[in-house]
């Protein structure tokens, strides 16, 4: 059995790709499998795969028609046979110690998971590369700690990404854990996410990066009408899940309520300006409805999120304005008192009224 | 060829009205129907009615019963349809000719389990059409499609009515989750209508004006309830026993009492006395304790003038 299977759902990247097969097929830990799944492409990435394949044995090639990240994930997780699971997006690249000290670290905790720091990156055309370290955990304090994920919903709190470590596969397959696989919808990482942190009982983060995450694709944004709401459909996806069990909801709702208020941000920020109104109608509908249904916690935001979402569900054009005027101030904000802060929120809420 | 959707129609006397009804059925302009009418012991001329149309047309089944209510009479034929999809439509009503095309585009497209449009109500007296939007309460519905109750941001038993002339179903959805009408004289579609909101997966809506609710007709059921008053309060209690069985009672008790107690006060300023101070004493001895309104806090109920009017009707 190999350690690792590494899994990359490849669409339409031949630009990335071998910088990213490269950093794969080099790792120092070599017993590995490579699988390597190709949605669809339309662009020169399959012959390049074929051409690894050729050279490296371990390179698994699978290949269908664009089905969607969610459903090519999964392809993968249904062939992959490896001890633990391990997956490479296919325009980002792994540092060559990554799988061979992961695995280290999980097999000696016995994890269900662990997870990694990584680099955001960004390339300029000359080549020069622009990265920066990002700590999984912001606060730095569970770093190497024993963590019990499906007891202690905090540790939604880490960076969301599915990519940065590895997950043993015999939890995975345990619990089924697998993608939402709505075709045509994004985000389809969170739902996983979401899962791998219900489930797990032994986990760990470790404060080294490996993983190198690009940040240069900024043609990532939502253009067309039917995607304005992927977000929203994979926490529905999240909910229903979460909601297979009381306990599971109860344990788990402040903690999907909170990852789902920056999530639905993000989105706001990323969508055309004719979308935004209509989305933040929606976003408030569905904050005004966890409020009445006491879905919402005060403890999980801080005083200023809180008073936002206040604002959100009592005033939606005063909470517009301020999410526009917070764009452009961000910068100035670490620099900001918090008293200030709430303040010129509570001016902003009566210039409207 | 099985029809693509099967309208069944519980028909008691409703001769006045029955003609118009067929005629807006028959029109329709998806073809691949079957129109079963099920004549419940009518003792007008709604038989001949049902006769005349269907020797005009072989999409007309007529099937006939002992007089035994809606419920029973929609359950016939149910048993026995035979097309992919279920119309559920009242005698009295009459539909616009694209209803049945419109509504099976969007269960097709979306692959529902059921979808809803829009309707309006037929005023006899003025003949005016009046708009209801409260049927389809649009801003408590997602603006994409497919969605699940959990998608709905108010009373999800408030989005839509509890009546399923304004809904067509998918019989595989229906038939897998044993969906029956219950046997009573009235509010006989609640219980479907509402087991079926939250078991569905996928539900779409059609937002367009497709059928006209007919009122201030004299024969209208809710006339009779006056012999039938304590039917909404078995329709409720078996919509919390399916709830409670399906394991999802837990996440939809505060809506589920939030709507007993609108529904109970509905019948009860809606009812004639003296059956209305029959009824009263019923829901302030038993009732509102039972469906679990007594006790709860002000704050606990999404109408506060609801709640105001059940701190009256119970003299707290």
């Amino acid at each position: 059995m190999a350690k690792v299977s590494v899994i990359l759902p490849i669409y339409n990247v031949s630009e990335y790709l071998r910088e990213c097969l490269d950093s794969v097929v080099n790792q120092t830990l070599t017993d590995i499998e490579i699988i390597c799944v190709n949605d669809g492409s339309t662009d020169a990435s399959p012959e390049i795969i074929q051409e690894y394949q050729e050279k490296d044995k371990r390179i698994i090639f699978l290949t269908g028609p664009n089905g969607g990240y969610g459903k090519a994930m999964n392809k993968g997780l249904d062939r992959a046979t490896g001890e633990y699971i391990g997956i490479v997006e296919p325009d980002d690249y792994i540092s060559s110690d990554m799988f061979e000290e992961l695995y280290q670290v999980a097999l000696e905790n016995r994890l269900d998971f662990v997870k990694a720091d990584f680099y955001r990156f960004s390339r300029s055309p000359e080549g020069k590369e622009d990265a920066q370290y990002e700590n999984i955990d912001k606060t730095k304090k569970r770093y190497g700690e024993l963590l019990n994920p499906s007891q202690d919903p905090s540790t939604i709190r880490f960076t969301l990404n599915t990519w940065s470590g590895i997950y043993r596969r015999e939890f995975i397959e345990q619990h089924h854990i697998r993608h939402h696989e709505t075709p045509g919808a994004s985000f389809q990482d969170n739902g996983f996410y979401f899962q791998t942190f219900v489930f797990a009982k032994r986990a760990m983060i470790v404060n080294k990066a490996y993983y190198h995450n690009r940040r240069d694709n900024p043609n990532s944004s939502v253009k067309s009408r039917g995607k304005v709401y992927c977000m929203n459909i994979e926490y529905d996806f999240i909910r229903d899940f979460l909601m297979e069990d009381r306990q599971r909801w109860e344990r788990f709702k402040y903690m999907y309520w909170w990852k789902k208020y920056f999530n639905y941000g993000f989105t706001l920020d990323r969508i055309g300006e004719e979308y935004k109104k209509e989305y933040l109608e929606r976003m408030r509908m569905e904050f005004k409805r966890a409020m009445q249904k006491g879905e919402l916690s005060r403890e999980v935001f801080t005083e200023l999120e809180w008073k936002k979402i206040e604002s959100l569900i009592h005033n939606t054009e005063g909470f517009y304005e301020m999410f526009r005027s917070v764009k452009v101030f961000r910068k100035l904000l670490p620099f900001v008192p918090q008293s200030v802060k709430c303040f010129a929120l509570k001016v902003m809420s009566w210039r409207r009224k | 060829m099985e029809p693509k959707v099967s309208v069944i129609i519980p028909v008691y006397n409703v001769e006045t009205y029955l003609r118009q009804c067929l005629d807006s059925v028959c029109a329709q302009t998806l073809k691949e129907i079957e129109i079963i009418c099920v004549d419940d012991g009518s003792t007008d001329s709604s038989p001949q009615i049902l006769k005349e149309y269907a020797e005009k047309d072989d999409r007309i089944k007529v099937l006939t019963q002992k007089n035994g209510g809606a419920g029973a009479a929609r359950n016939y034929g149910l048993r026995e349809s035979r097309g992919e999809y279920l119309s559920f439509l009242d005698s009295d009503d009459f539909f616009e000719p694209d209803m049945l095309e419109e509504a099976y585009k969007s269960i097709e497209e979306y692959q529902a389990d059921f979808v809803v449009f829009e309707s309006d109500q037929y005023h006899m007296n003025t003949k005016e059409y009046v708009k209801n939007p409260w049927v389809v309460r649009r801003k408590d519905i997602p603006p994409y499609m497919p969605f699940k109750h959990r998608e709905l941001t108010d009373n999800v038993f408030k989005t839509f009515v509890g009546w399923a002339w304004d809904k067509l179903y998918r019989k595989s959805f229906v038939t897998e989750h044993d969906l029956w009408f219950q046997e009573q004289r009235t509010s006989n579609d609640l219980l479907f209508v509402f087991s079926a909101l939250v078991l569905a997966k996928r539900i779409a809506v059609v937002y367009k004006t497709l059928a006209h609710q007919r009122r201030g007709s004299g024969e209208s059921l809710s006339v009779t309830r006056e012999k039938s008053w304590h039917c909404f309060y078995d329709a409720l209690t078996a919509l919390r026993e399916r709830l409670k069985k399906e394991d999802i009672y837990w996440e939809l008790e505060q809506d589920y009492i939030n709507y007993a107690l609108h529904f109970s006060l509905w019948n009860y300023r809606t009812l004639a006395e003296p059956t209305k101070h029959l009824l009263k004493e019923k829901l302030c001895s038993e009732w509102f304790a039972d469906l679990g309104i007594q006790g709860k806090p002000r704050e606990y109920f999404y109408n506060r003038s609801e709640y105001d009017e059940y701190l009256e009707l119970t003299g707290q």
